[in-house]
C-alpha cells in the first residue's frame, strides 16, 4: 500500500491550452468555433513518489515544458491541479527546485556564491540582514561550507571561486544542479538538462543522477529526504537509462472516438525502467525494447490505441 | 581587416588614440597659424600665446579671493552632480519598478516615452515659471532631460533577464523585492553605468544652454558672456575644461564598472 505522504507530486486531471487567435478566422466580432484554442494537455493524472526519477518523454509539442512549468507553478494549469506535499501549487516555491538547459546561474556570482545563495535567500530575510548583521557572516560562513562541499562531492572543487562565464558547459550545469540540490526541493525538475552538452559531459551529467539515485537509500536511512527528481527530455535512451520510471506524454491515442478535435495530449505510457549503479555495464537488449515500446506508444501517430494499454506502472507496483 | 579583430599588442590602440588627440591638436593650431597669417590680430582661432593670456584671465584671483574658473566650476559641478545623482536615483525606481512589476510598467510607461520625447532645452520657460532661476531649475533640467531616457535604458535591461533566472530565484526561497535587489539590480548594474556615462554629455548640453539663458554664474554664463565679447581665448579655456571634466566623469564610472561588475564577460 502506498502512504498518502509519499506521494511528492500530483498532477490531478491537468488539462492545458493556449489562446491562439488568428485574426484570419475572426468572423464579425465572433470567434469560428474553438479555433482559437491550441490544446496542449488533456486529463494527465501523474503521481511521482519521494525517492523516484521520473523521466518524462514525447514527441516535440507535446507539452512536455508545458506540464513542468505547471508543477513548477510558473504557468499553472488552466484545468485541474498540482499538488506538492498535499497542497495546491500555483507560484514558484523552494519546495520545487529547478534546472534548466541554459543553466540560468547568476552571472555576477562565483560557483560557490551560486550555490550558497540559495540557503541565504531562504534562512534569512532582509530585517535579519539589515539589523543581525554578524549572525547573518555566521550563517554564510556556514552555507558557503555546505556549497563547497556540494560542489566537491560533484567534482567541482577547484572551481568554486569561478564565475559562471570561466566554466564549460557541463561545469555550469553541475553547478545549477548543486544550487538546486542544496535547498533539498521536494522535487528536483530538470527541463532539457543535458540537451547544450556534447556527448562526453552529457555522460557524466547522467552518471551524476545515477549516483543521486543510488545515495536515496542511504539518506532514507540516515533520515534525509530522498532526492525526487523529475527530468524532461527528449532522448529516450537518456530516459531509459537516468530514471527508474518513465512517463511518455502523446496526442497520438484515440481521442477520435469521443471527439472532432484533438482535445491535447495525455500520458499513454507509464512503465518502471531498469536502473544500473553508474559504473555498472548497461543491458542493451532491455533498453532496446523499452525504447521500442515508447516509439510505439507515444511518437508513432500511426498507433492511436487506448491510452490505458502502456499504463502499467501503478498495476505492476500494487501487485509488487 | 577583419570586424571585430582585437589588436595582439595592448600599447596599440593607446598609441592609435593618442595619434588621433594629437592630430586634433596639430589641426587646430595649423588653422589657427593659417588664420594669423592673414589676420595676426585674430581672436576667432586663439594661438597658444592668446590661449596661455586666456588660461591667466581665469585663474586670475580677484579682490573677493576668487578665481573665474573656480566659481564656475564649483556651480557647474555642484549642479551637474547633483542633477545626475537625482536622475539615476529616480531612474532606478523608476526603470526597476518598469521592468518587474507588470501594473507599474502599464501605468508609467506611456508616462516615460512621452516624456522622454520632449527636450529640456524647449521647456526652459516653463521650468523659469516653476522653479524660478536658482539651482533648482538647473538640476530639475536635468533631472527632466535624464531620466526618462535612464529608466528606459534600464526597463530595458530589466526586460532582457530570462524568466528562467527570476523563476529560480523564486525556487531558491527568494521574495519579489529580495529577488529585485539581491539579483535583478545586480544583473542590471552594468547596464546602469554604462547608461550614466551615456547621459553625462546630454546632462551638459541641457546644463549649459540653461545657465548661457539664465545663468549668473558658471560655464554657459561664463562662456555666453565671453563670446560675445569675442574673447575666443577664455571660451576655448573653459571648452577644455568642459570636455576634461566629462572625460574624468566617464573614467571614473569605467573604473567604477570595472570594480562592481568584474563578473562580466569582456
Amino acid at each position: 500500500m502506498i502512504d498518502k505522504n509519499d506521494i511528492v507530486v500530483e498532477c490531478k486531471n491537468i488539462s492545458h491550452w493556449f489562446d491562439c487567435r488568428d485574426d484570419n478566422k475572426k468572423i464579425g466580432n465572433l470567434w469560428q468555433g474553438n479555433d482559437f484554442r491550441k490544446k496542449v494537455l488533456y486529463d494527465v493524472n501523474i503521481k511521482v513518489l519521494r525517492g523516484e526519477i521520473v523521466a518524462l518523454v514525447g514527441p516535440s509539442g507535446c507539452g512536455k515544458s508545458t506540464l513542468l512549468k505547471a508543477i513548477l507553478g510558473t504557468h499553472p494549469p488552466l484545468q485541474g491541479d498540482v499538488i506538492i506535499n498535499g497542497s495546491i501549487s500555483y507560484k514558484p516555491s523552494r519546495h520545487c527546485g529547478i534546472v534548466y538547459q541554459t543553466y540560468s546561474l547568476f552571472p555576477f556570482l562565483t560557483a560557490i556564491e551560486n550555490v550558497a545563495i540559495g540557503p541565504l535567500l531562504d534562512k534569512t530575510n532582509t530585517v535579519s540582514r539589515t539589523f543581525h548583521p554578524f549572525k547573518t557572516q555566521e550563517m554564510k560562513k556556514t552555507f558557503h561550507k555546505r556549497a563547497a562541499q556540494l560542489l566537491d562531492d560533484l567534482g567541482l572543487g577547484n572551481a568554486l571561486n569561478s564565475y559562471p562565464h570561466e566554466m564549460s558547459g557541463g561545469m555550469r550545469q553541475r553547478t545549477a544542479i548543486a544550487q538546486a540540490l542544496i535547498m533539498e526541493p521536494e522535487i528536483l525538475l530538470l527541463d532539457e538538462p543535458f540537451g547544450a552538452l556534447d556527448e562526453t559531459t552529457r555522460e557524466e551529467c547522467q552518471r551524476l543522477l545515477l549516483t543521486l539515485y543510488m545515495q536515496n537509500e542511504k539518506r532514507r536511512n540516515e533520515g534525509k529526504t530522498p532526492y525526487t527528481i523529475l527530468i524532461v527530455t527528449h532522448e529516450l535512451s537518456e530516459a531509459i537509462l537516468v530514471s527508474d520510471r518513465v512517463i511518455a506524454l502523446s496526442q497520438h491515442w484515440n481521442w477520435n472516438n469521443n471527439s472532432q478535435d484533438c482535445p491535447g495530449a495525455t500520458v499513454v505510457y507509464d512503465s518502471p525502467a531498469p536502473v544500473y549503479p553508474p559504473d555498472v555495464e548497461k543491458e542493451i537488449l532491455e533498453f532496446t525494447s523499452q525504447k521500442n515500446e515508447i516509439k510505439k506508444a507515444a511518437f508513432d501517430p500511426k498507433y492511436c490505441q487506448s491510452r490505458d494499454i502502456y499504463n502499467k506502472y501503478w498495476k505492476l507496483l500494487l501487485n509488487s | 581587416m577583419i570586424i571585430r579583430k582585437p589588436f595582439q599588442e595592448k600599447w596599440k590602440p593607446i598609441l592609435i588614440g593618442l595619434i588621433s588627440i594629437f592630430l586634433m591638436i596639430g589641426l587646430y593650431f595649423f588653422m589657427s597659424f593659417r588664420q594669423h597669417e592673414i589676420n595676426p590680430k585674430d581672436t576667432t582661432i586663439p594661438t597658444i600665446t592668446q590661449l596661455m593670456k586666456g588660461f591667466s584671465k581665469i585663474t586670475a584671483v580677484s579682490h573677493r579671493g576668487q578665481t573665474w574658473i573656480g566659481q564656475d566650476s564649483k556651480a557647474t559641478l555642484y549642479r551637474l552632480f547633483l542633477g545626475i545623482g537625482m536622475s539615476v536615483i529616480l531612474s532606478l525606481l523608476i526603470g526597476l519598478s518598469m521592468g518587474c512589476f507588470a501594473f507599474l510598467e502599464a501605468f508609467l510607461l506611456p508616462i516615460n516615452a512621452l516624456l522622454a520625447k520632449l527636450p529640456p532645452t524647449a521647456m526652459l520657460a516653463v521650468f523659469f515659471v516653476l522653479t524660478g532661476t536658482d539651482t533648482t531649475m538647473f538640476i530639475a533640467m536635468i533631472v527632466f532631460g535624464l531620466t526618462p531616457t535612464i529608466s528606459q535604458n534600464i526597463y530595458l535591461a530589466v526586460k532582457q533577464i530570462p524568466m528562467e533566472t527570476i523563476y529560480k530565484s523564486y525556487t531558491l526561497g527568494g521574495n519579489s523585492f529580495e529577488i529585485v535587489y539581491k539579483i535583478i539590480f545586480k544583473m542590471v548594474l552594468p547596464a546602469i553605468i554604462d547608461s550614466i556615462r551615456l547621459s553625462i554629455g546630454p546632462a551638459m548640453v541641457y546644463l549649459i544652454a540653461a545657465e548661457m539663458v539664465v545663468g549668473d554664474v558658471g560655464f554657459g554664463y561664463r562662456i555666453r558672456i565671453q563670446s560675445r565679447l569675442l574673447n575666443m581665448s577664455v571660451v576655448y579655456t573653459y571648452l577644455a575644461f568642459l570636455a576634461f571634466f566629462g572625460f574624468f566623469m566617464d573614467f571614473l564610472l569605467k573604473y567604477i564598472k570595472s570594480r562592481l561588475c568584474s563578473w562580466q564577460r569582456t
